[in-house]
């Protein structure tokens, strides 16, 4: 089979484990970049671009429902973006791609809610009278509608990492400016994060020892 | 002062009060105040069970907050007194003055009310009651984690 | 057995039909129906449709729900107590398992996942990852459906098993140091490809971008300012 129809399947997996099925992290897009590249081959662009939008992921703190940026399916547009693409040339422009389907798919995400919501308000009365058909019903639409914006989202971001292959925006130079921004931008969003999760208490001074001992992981290597 | 939020909400002690608002604000104690909880033990010892080390939780009745707002707002540890419904903040404001802000966290859908943003339902007679706080010069805004931006009272009401 | 069992299957799904005004009420109803089959047929009525109310918690720790509502419907407690009991879970299952799971195991996890990528392999970093973080994704979901239908109405009790306690006080610490540890690691291996007057600017980025995210517009978010930092990027990149 065509890699397309194995990186749309793979995002469909991804985009369905992020909120509904499983959650077993295959929507980290560490794991979702690292596979799509395997799939287009070429595991080492995949897995530059998941790390740079795991950092990313890093800041968002899941306890609001309100902002849920799908991060999985944006790593594996990304993964296909840079794939073939030398180096630091692929990483900037592929974790743009990454980025703008992250967006994408959460404004999904917000549309599968409101329906979801709206599917609820119509079948109100049945589910206070406890229908066991519409409870299932209702439940099984709302895994349908977010296999279908999976799937839209994928395939979105597959044409856009298509387009951005075909005619990159920036001329090379241009391109590792970009990869500059981006990585810059990542490793920010990864500290805040970092911080964030650690509070201000005991947990802030082991943040702290971590970074000490990356340092020195760092210079012994 | 010492009590850095006064927050309604209706899960009272989740993960958004432990994980978001007690690491942003460097909180030490909540109050949990809600009739129902403070006079149940079952709940009680639930909530008791459910935060971190090294965070205190106590728990009173409306009245007994209303007469304790002024000892903690000076007290010295860093405090998040948590009301489970619109009517007792509504009362909790009127019966002392010393609440300024009011953040609005998360009521959630129940007969008579409908939806005014993503995370707040109100009923008629609860929007009037936030409003009417407003109108006395209490601050009510929605947010539910501090990483969001608050909105303002004639935002959801 | 077979029943609890295909009652956990179906906690593997709970969020699928998230919304505003029940959240995972009706999901938590979906994976209660084999446990609730038992029921006679007026309880089981009413079981329902107590089940589809508004719910939410943690996902993993949802089943904890399930079964502790599921043993009290069998034992034939009131209505009213059943949705007190159920709306009192809300809170404690929902701090519990953001603590546990999503500032805990997740980062803690996606730490070591990070350091093994650029130490190892990503496909080895990914392997790591995701068996560390699963063996205890697991583990906790397991517990919770069991301990909720053991426990019934005096769930609470079981939030005080050794290894929750255990968890709730040491992963903080492990979470913030594995992402510490991580940080230079990764931001090391990122910088490699660029010379020192290049990685000098990344390091100014990153500093704007955490004093944006602490201090000037805590609410902009990680994805957005990504999305800000590209649109410059690539503009710039274009003029250039």
């Amino acid at each position: 089979m065509e890699s397309w129809v194995w990186l749309l399947l793979w995002g469909t997996v991804v985009g369905l484990d992020l909120v509904s099925v499983g959650q077993v992290m295959f929507a980290r897009p560490l794991v979702a970049g690292t596979v799509a590249g395997m799939i287009v081959g070429d595991p080492i662009a995949g897995g530059t671009v998941g790390v740079v939008l795991e950092l990313f992921a890093l800041d968002v703190m899941p306890v609001g429902a309100v902002r849920y940026p799908d991060y999985g399916i944006g790593a594996v547009a990304a993964a296909a973006t840079a794939a073939g693409a030398p180096g630091a040339l692929g990483t900037g422009v592929a974790v743009c791609v990454g980025l703008g389907v992250a967006y994408l798919g959460e404004v999904g995400i917000r549309m599968v809610r409101s329906r979801n919501t709206e599917d609820m308000r119509r079948n109100r009365a049945a589910l206070e009278e406890g229908d066991e058909s519409v409870v299932i019903a209702t439940h099984l639409r709302g895994l349908l509608r977010d296999t279908l914006r999976s799937v839209a989202v994928t395939a979105a971001g597959l044409l856009l990492a298509a387009a951005a292959y075909r005619w990159s925006p920036v001329t090379v130079r241009g391109a590792v400016l970009v990869t500059i921004v981006l990585v810059g931008a990542a490793i920010g969003a990864a500290a805040a994060g970092g911080m964030r999760l650690s509070g201000r208490g005991l947990a802030l001074r082991w943040f702290g020892l971590g970074v000490a001992a990356g340092v020195v992981v760092v210079v012994m290597l | 002062m010492s009590v850095v939020l006064v927050r309604v909400d209706d899960r009272l002690i989740h993960g958004q009060i432990v994980v978001g608002w007690v690491q942003a604000l460097g909180v030490k104690r909540i109050v949990l105040v809600d009739d129902a909880v403070s006079g149940n033990e079952w709940e009680r010892e639930l909530y008791t069970l459910s935060v971190p080390p090294g965070l205190q939780v106590e728990f009173a009745s409306v009245a007994e907050a209303t007469e304790m707002m002024a000892e903690w707002m000076q007290g010295p540890d860093r405090t998040i007194v948590l009301v489970g419904n619109v009517e007792a903040i509504v009362e909790l404001c009127n019966g002392t003055d010393q609440i300024e802000k009011v953040n609005v966290g998360g009521l959630h859908d129940a007969t008579g009310r409908t939806q005014r943003l993503p995370y707040v339902y109100l009923s008629d007679d609860e929007a009037a009651g936030l409003r009417a706080l407003g109108e006395n010069g209490v601050e009510v805004t929605a947010q539910d984690v501090p990483t969001a931006r608050p909105v303002a009272l004639r935002g959801f009401t | 057995m077979r029943t609890l069992f295909r009652t956990w299957l179906r906690t593997l799904v709970v969020q699928a039909s998230w919304n505003y005004d029940r959240m995972i009420g009706v999901g938590s109803a979906y994976a209660s129906i084999p446990l609730l089959r038992g029921l006679p047929k007026e309880r089981h009525r009413e079981a329902m449709a107590r089940a589809a109310q508004f719910f939410n918690a943690h996902p993993y720790m949802a089943g904890m729900e399930v079964g502790a509502v599921a043993r009290a419907e069998y034992e034939g407690l009131p209505d009213e107590q059943i949705r007190r009991m159920r709306h009192a879970l809300i809170g404690p299952l929902g701090s519990v398992g953001d603590r546990l799971i999503w500032a805990g195991v997740l980062p803690a996890a996606v730490g070591v996942g990070l350091t093994v990528t650029v130490l190892a392999s990503p496909l080895a970093g990914v392997l790591c990852f995701l068996v560390l973080y699963n063996l205890a994704h697991f583990a906790v979901r397991g517990w919770a459906l069991r301990a909720g239908w053991r426990g019934g109405h005096s769930v609470a009790r079981e939030l005080t098993a050794r290894g929750v306690q255990i968890g709730l006080k040491l992963l903080g610490p492990i979470a913030a140091f594995s992402v510490g540890l991580a940080l230079p690691v990764v931001a090391d291996w990122l910088a490699s490809d660029f010379q020192t007057r290049l990685r000098f600017s990344i390091a100014s980025i990153a500093v704007l971008g955490v004093a944006l995210s602490r201090w000037i517009v805590p609410s902009f978010g990680g994805l957005r300012f990504g999305l800000v930092a590209a649109a410059f990027g690539l503009l710039a990149g274009w003029l250039w």
